[in-house]
């Protein structure tokens, strides 16, 4: 990862943010923090205000009606930037990709953020549907760089 | 009770023959057709004489078929078992009814939604924009027919003016707030420290589920997705899904997955309890008991795992059906977790529910009284502790529950320790019905196959959730259903928090609304968008 990521290696601090998700990770990530997995041993802490946060955690298609308070909430949030896709909704729309009243997983929000000139630094993706709890732990460690990435990514899009 | 039943179904036979309405018996389920100029009168005494639970209402497009609009009532009589789908035909050229909302007045919302979504007009009452996002295009009905599931207006949301001046203090609550997870606005007036008026814009979840089920799903895979419209209380939803069709197309499930069935919602009715006295107690700011809800939840967790193999979202339903069965090894284990959890739970809530702060907290906040509970046809926990006496498993009995005995508690004070004293009861009687069910569970197959679905015929289900009664309604398709419309139990619920929190100090606001347990992803399953970038504010109800 970037060097400019280093800083915020000790301890992560999230803003949960709900884009229309079915609420499946959203509760998987409640549950990561409480004593059985207690992701709180890694310093990380769900905070109030995107401004307080150095990663922003993003479940569900977003939803149109949902998509300014969303981008708001990016554009708040200080430098380094870090956005995390849960679940398959989270990181690529999911069953909702195409639906009349979603835009349709992270890509096309990083779209309609470049539009608006808002920049990302790094962006994590937590497959599953709905993400367990140990993923999220492993996630975890992948960004504070305890763990090696195992997987290669590829990036396949036709555009 | 025989005698009374059919008794009571002749009442409501000539009352619809006396308002020239058309009716047709099928088991359990009255299907009543009346014109529309009748249709006040028919609701008006349903409701108000017969005291019949509404339930929830259905625009469908019937072009294709028959060239009209039609719109669904649903009503239930808890006593006697009787479902009543009160349907009228509407004009598709102009399509317009008058609305039943003077007379039941949880009406409001689903009939703004099924003008959002289809078009149809009402008249005699306020009507306002609910579900689409604002900016979307006039004249475009995401649920007719005609239009595209994947119809995306060019729509880059711009943001909209939060308040409207006033002279009183407004306090916005959320779209993202701390102490909730589900995107939802609420903007309470307030007078000092009194709230005096609340203001409420949800449908931030609205994702399309329904139409996605009647274009690009099959009947098997709607159950699938049923169980993506919401994350804890997921398997109900697939369940209602699957029952509903069931009873359209006249399926004799397996008794063993109907057992099956029970016990995994159970299951989920505990760990879905557990969760909301975990946040309830972290909203109150009494960590420690929130830490240890979830911590002995997790027993629940591992425990769904065994048995159906996720940790959430189960997919083992089908119609016909469920897909794992509950061999010897896999029994011994839950009853043995469950004989674990239950002495945890109830060491740990004593503690908890006896801690001052949490007791004062809780006692005699959020005051919702009987009169107005019926009049919104609250749902579930909140509905039973304002001394409304409905329960779904016993009143309309599905899958397995008419072999097992439980109580329903009921509490009359209407307050938010009530509230907590229903789930705090409910969770020892789950322990209980899953013991029996496990005791009683008869062998056999858990599939039935080979089976047709017929074209056009109707189901509807009540299923109790955790949070209330969930319904699902059911027009069957070729190959998948051709209209599909869920009503989750916040929906009802919602409208209820005016009353609960006005005249309420501000700071037990967030305790009161986190008390119907809210699931806004199930409640804004459908949402749809608003005009000319105007936003205009969705009324929790008018004329209260």
């Amino acid at each position: 990862m970037p060097s400019k990521l280093e800083s915020i290696k000790k301890s992560i601090w999230v803003f949960h943010l709900n884009t229309g998700s079915c609420n499946a990770c959203d509760i998987e990530i409640l549950d990561a923090l409480t004593p059985f997995h207690d992701a709180e041993r890694f310093g990380v802490k769900l905070v109030g205000t995107p401004r307080h946060a150095d990663a922003i955690l993003l479940t569900g298609p977003t939803t149109l009606e949902a998509l300014p308070k969303v981008i708001n909430a990016i554009e708040a949030s200080p430098r380094p930037r870090i956005l995390i896709a849960l679940g398959s909704c989270g990181s690529s729309g999911g069953i909702w990709h195409d639906t009349y009243s979603t835009i349709g997983g992270v890509n096309s929000l990083l779209k309609i953020l470049k539009e608006r000139g808002v920049d990302v630094d790094a962006i994590y993706y937590i497959p599953g549907c709905p993400v367990r709890p140990e993923a999220v732990l492993y996630a975890i460690a992948l960004i504070k760089g305890i763990v090696e990435k195992r997987v290669k990514s590829v990036v396949l899009n036709a555009e | 009770m025989l005698m009374d039943r059919n008794h009571i179904i002749q009442e409501y036979i000539s009352l619809a023959k006396s308002l020239n309405g058309n009716v047709t018996i099928d088991n359990d389920t009255l299907h009543i057709i009346i014109p529309k100029e009748s249709l006040v009168e028919i609701a008006d005494k349903l409701f108000n004489k017969y005291q019949c639970d509404f339930r929830t209402c259905i625009g469908v497009d019937e072009r294709p078929v028959n060239g009209y609009f039609s719109m669904t009532y649903v009503f239930t009589d808890n006593r006697n078992s009787l479902y009543l789908l009160i349907k009228t035909y509407i004009d598709s050229l102009n399509p317009s009814t008058p609305s039943i909302m003077k007379v039941v007045p949880a009406v409001d919302w689903c009939e703004m939604e099924a003008r959002d979504l289809l078009g149809i007009e009402f008249t005699d009452r306020e009507q306002y924009k609910l579900v689409l996002p604002p900016g979307w295009p006039d004249n475009v009905y995401p649920l007719r027919k005609e239009v595209p599931y994947n119809y995306r207006p060019l729509l880059r949301g711009t943001s909209e003016k939060i308040s409207p001046s006033t002279e009183l203090g407004v306090i916005p609550i959320g779209p993202y707030h701390p102490a909730l997870h589900e995107p939802e606005y609420f903007e309470l007036y307030v007078e000092g420290e009194r709230v005096i008026d609340v203001k409420y814009r949800g449908f931030h979840v609205h994702r399309g589920i329904e139409k996605l089920a009647e274009t690009r799903m099959t009947y098997q895979q709607v159950n699938f997705l049923a169980e993506r419209i919401c994350g804890i209380c997921g398997f109900e939803h697939s369940t209602c899904y699957a029952l509903a069709v069931e009873k359209a197309a006249k399926l004799d499930v397996p008794e063993r997955a109907q057992y099956i069935r029970s016990i995994i919602l159970e299951v989920e009715r505990i760990h879905s309890h557990l969760l909301w006295l975990g946040v309830a107690f972290h909203v109150v700011g009494y960590d420690a008991g929130f830490m240890h809800m979830w911590r002995i939840r997790e027993k629940i967790m591992y425990l769904a795992e065994l048995l159906t193999g996720s940790r959430k979202t189960y997919g083992i339903n089908l119609i016909g059906g469920v897909r794992k069965d509950i061999n010897e090894d896999k029994k011994q284990k839950t009853l043995e977790t469950l004989r674990e959890l239950e002495k945890e739970f109830r060491e740990l809530i004593e503690i908890a529910i006896n801690v001052p702060q949490v007791k004062k907290r809780l006692s005699g906040t959020g005051l919702l009284p009987k009169e107005d509970a019926v009049k919104f046809s609250v749902e579930g926990p909140v509905a039973r502790a304002s001394g409304v006496n409905k329960d779904a498993r016993r009143d309309q009995p599905y899958a397995a529950y008419k072999y097992t005995s439980f109580k329903v508690p009921v509490y009359t004070e209407g307050d938010n320790m009530a509230r907590a004293l229903v789930r705090i009861n409910e969770i020892f009687e789950s322990i209980s019905i899953i013991e029996q069910l496990l005791d009683k569970i008869p062998r056999g197959p858990i599939m039935l196959e080979d089976f047709d679905i017929p074209e056009g015929k109707i189901g509807v289900q009540v299923v109790e959730a955790p949070r209330g009664g969930d319904v699902h309604f059911v027009i069957t398709g070729h190959g998948k259903p051709y209209r599909w419309r869920v009503r989750a139990p916040t929906y009802n619920n919602i409208p209820a928090l005016k009353i609960m929190l006005k005249d309420q100090p501000l700071a037990d606001a967030p305790l009161t609304i986190a008390s119907i347990d809210p699931c806004f992803s199930c409640t804004d399953r459908i949402l749809v968008i608003r005009e000319n970038g105007k936003r205009e504010w969705l009324r929790i109800t008018t004329g209260v």
